[in-house]
């Protein structure tokens, strides 16, 4: 992940002009897919991803029913034209890991009760890609949900803060990504407070994790803002 | 324009009168779907789209998609299928149906009207014919989210009332959200256009006299099928 | 996990306890074996309770990645082999096995233990490649502090195998070990209940809704962490499982690396 010799800080700007606690701009589009029952199209600076979500349906296997509550499955995965070195079609063991992380950073308000025995299925496709794709995914994938009609106790908002030339900054683009020394991408329910997601790769002191933690959670309640003002004006402009 | 809120927003403290589509916490009322408000007599949030659930003594249109013996499986247009006892085809106990002759009472992709008579805990679902079941003739099928059903049976029936009379239509909207027209091809043309039309405007205000208008200039209908041919997304 | 022991479980921590008896900061009875397996160039046998782990390091040359020509490259893979548990079965690995395997090398990565600009054998054409092979023999709980114990274990002492690929040493010094800078230790924590237990058994693991791994380093700073579960974390309680995951690790640490 670290590679030397680049400067990541000028003047005390990030090299694309941003403020440390800056987000890149966010551009969200409910409802964009006919065939789905909920998507949503969002994109976080230079990266460009879309959610669908179909369900509750009938779950099969029949053996892997829950007699209790809906199954969530969500399945990330990037497009071979969405980065610089094509990416082969097909789950990579990064994709089966965000996946799986995704996947439990929104189960926790998810009402399954509702619907016992099927699943609820959450696809989300990069299509272009510069690092911070699986916040992106999280934020649009919460979206979908909403749209499907999922009955959810609330949003999950989600964003990365990470260590760039030993400065704690948000939201880091495929430069700063590729050569800083630090990556955290955390998800939140941002009217309760809780953390739904949370990694860290690279190093950092505590310190610098309480400062990166608290970063990230102020940027998902600007998000979620974002997330609601475009569910409530999707309706609003007839 | 009625109130929409998203899953997590705040409506009201008085958890008396939670109803459908909300939760409570902490004694707040919150929303649990994403809809408008509906605060009449409970306090509701009626969801934008979702999937239908059966309850007992709903009325639905199902299609029947598999012979089973001595069930025929249907689909309702939920997330579960239901299952019609051989024995509802054959009322009075006239006569017992025989292992293999079920399709010639009723076969795959036939429709018939039925009432859901139980769900139980493990949702099965079991209907039960309606003495009207068969939707035959010319007609069509159409299916919207059977959240706006309400809307288009309107308050005490008036919207209903509205549309099969403008319209000349036999127009028959079950629970979960599949409508049967008959009628005159050009007559099933509008009532579907403005069936949909309420579907997709269900959360506005002064629809009842949109659509009146809309019905009484139906020669503009033919531009709107044109540019906005099904449900809006 | 039926309710039943998930109650079982729940109540006990209710009343300070937990299944075994322990604390709930104390790990189980840790043994590590180093040096076991003489095929490997490096290898370790971890048993944390009851669970089992065997980690085994082979360094053989091959083609450095495009971006970094002149460092040497580490793959991490885990089997999460069936005569493990009931409940693993064979096949190509599953989500939970990829996690494993990336978290646990999330935590060599970070920390730089492995000084990678010292594994080139010729620039852009050749380096050594580390691999790191997780096996699960006995999955009791808590696979992954299992796994990252093994690994560092592992890795330190190892002699790279130059001999046998007919490459000689540069220099005349001895780089015939593998260079090793820091000692990363993984601490997992679950959430039961309200109760924060470190080193969850399989049943302890199995009735929470929420845990994390914190990864640190001989100086305390931090090199890897991963939430697992279906709920969701507060603030303060993050906070509190990443301090006694510093403290635990340099616990482990002195006692076994």
């Amino acid at each position: 992940m670290k590679k030397e010799g680049i400067e990541l800080i000028k003047d005390g700007k990030r090299l694309d002009g941003r403020d440390f606690d800056e987000l890149r701009p966010i551009k969200i589009e409910v409802g964009v897919l006919k065939r789905a029952d909920g998507s949503c199209y969002f994109e976080l600076g230079d990266n460009k991803v879309i959610a669908a979500v179909y369900g509750p349906r009938e779950m099969h296997p029949r053996h892997a029913q829950d007699a209790k509550m809906a199954v969530l499955k969500y399945r990330y995965n990037m497009a071979p034209f969405s980065v610089d070195e094509r990416k082969r079609p097909g789950p990579d063991r990064r994709s089966v890991e965000i996946s799986k992380v995704s996947r439990e950073a929104l189960e926790p308000v998810i009402i399954k009760e509702f619907y016992p025995k099927t699943e609820i299925d959450v696809y989300v496709e990069i299509l272009q890609s510069d690092a911070g794709t699986r916040t992106a995914g999280i934020n649009a994938a919460s979206v979908a949900l909403a749209d499907a009609g999922i009955p959810m106790k609330d949003l999950v908002s989600s964003v990365a803060v990470g260590k760039i030339d030993g400065e704690v900054v948000l939201d880091l683009n495929a430069m700063e990504d590729n050569y800083g020394e630090a990556d955290m991408p955390i998800a939140m329910v941002a009217r309760r407070n809780t953390i739904t997601a949370l990694q860290m790769d690279g190093r950092m002191t505590k310190e610098e994790f309480d400062k990166g933690l608290k970063l990230a959670m102020n940027a998902c309640r600007q998000i979620y803002e974002l997330q609601r003002t475009a569910l409530i004006e999707r309706y609003s402009e007839m | 324009m009625y109130k929409v809120v998203i899953p997590g927003d705040f409506i009201s403290e008085d958890v008396n009168r939670a109803g459908e589509g909300t939760y409570i916490e902490g004694g707040k009322v919150y929303a649990m779907r994403y809809g408008v408000v509906d605060d009449k007599e409970e306090i509701k949030v009626v969801p934008f789209v979702g999937k239908y659930q059966p309850a007992r003594g709903d009325v639905v249109i199902g299609r029947i998609t598999e012979i089973s013996f001595p069930y025929w499986i249907v689909d309702i247009a939920s997330p579960y299928e239901a299952r019609l006892h051989m024995s509802e085809a054959t009322p009075d106990g006239e006569k017992r149906i025989e292992f293999g002759s079920m399709h010639t009472y009723l076969d795959i992709e036939d429709l018939i009207v039925a009432k859901v008579t139980n769900v139980d805990p493990l949702m099965r679902i079991d209907l039960g014919l309606m003495e009207e079941f068969q939707l035959r003739g010319s007609g069509r099928l159409i299916t919207i989210p059977y959240t706006k059903v309400p809307r288009i049976i309107g308050r005490r029936g008036s919207m209903i009332k509205m549309l099969k009379e403008k319209c000349n239509c036999f127009i028959f909207v079950a629970k979960n959200g599949r409508i049967w027209i008959s009628g005159k091809e050009d007559d099933m043309e509008l009532a579907s256009d403005v069936i949909l039309m309420i579907a997709n405007e269900a959360h506005t205000s002064g629809l009842t006299d949109r659509v009146a208008s809309f019905l009484d200039s139906h020669r503009r209908v033919r531009m709107y099928n044109r540019k906005n041919k099904g449900l809006k997304r | 996990m039926d309710d039943v022991r998930r109650d079982y479980i729940y109540n006990l921590v209710k009343r300070g306890k937990r299944e075994d008896g322990r604390d709930f900061r104390d790990y189980r009875e840790i043994k590590v074996e180093k040096g076991i397996i003489k095929r490997a160039e490096g290898s370790a046998r971890v048993k944390i309770g009851n669970t089992e782990v065997l980690v085994g390091v082979k360094l053989e040359p091959g083609e450095p990645f495009p971006d970094s020509p002149d460092e040497g490259v580490i793959i991490t893979n885990a089997e999460l082999v069936p005569l493990a548990s009931p409940e693993f079965e064979p096949g190509p690995p599953n989500e939970d096995s990829v996690q494993l395997a990336r978290v646990v090398d999330r935590g060599i990565r970070g920390s730089e233990a492995i000084d990678l600009s010292k594994l080139c054998i010729e620039e852009g054409e050749k380096v050594w490649i580390v691999f790191i092979d997780i096996h699960v023999l006995d999955n009791d709980g808590n696979l992954v502090d299992a796994a990252a114990l093994g690994a560092i274990a592992a890795l330190l002492n190892i002699h790279i195998p130059a001999e046998r690929y007919g490459l000689s040493n540069s220099e005349g010094e001895d780089t015939n070990t593998l260079p090793i800078r820091d000692k990363p230790v993984a601490v997992t924590m679950v959430d039961v209940g309200g109760e924060i237990l470190v080193d969850p058994n399989y049943n302890e693991e199995k009735a929470a809704v929420s845990g994390l791994t914190v990864i640190t380093n001989t100086d305390g700073t931090i090199s890897g962490m991963q939430k697992y579960g279906r709920e969701g974390l507060a603030e303060d309680k993050i906070s509190e499982m990443v301090e006694i995951g510093i403290e635990k690790a340099d616990e482990l640490r002195r006692r076994f690396l």
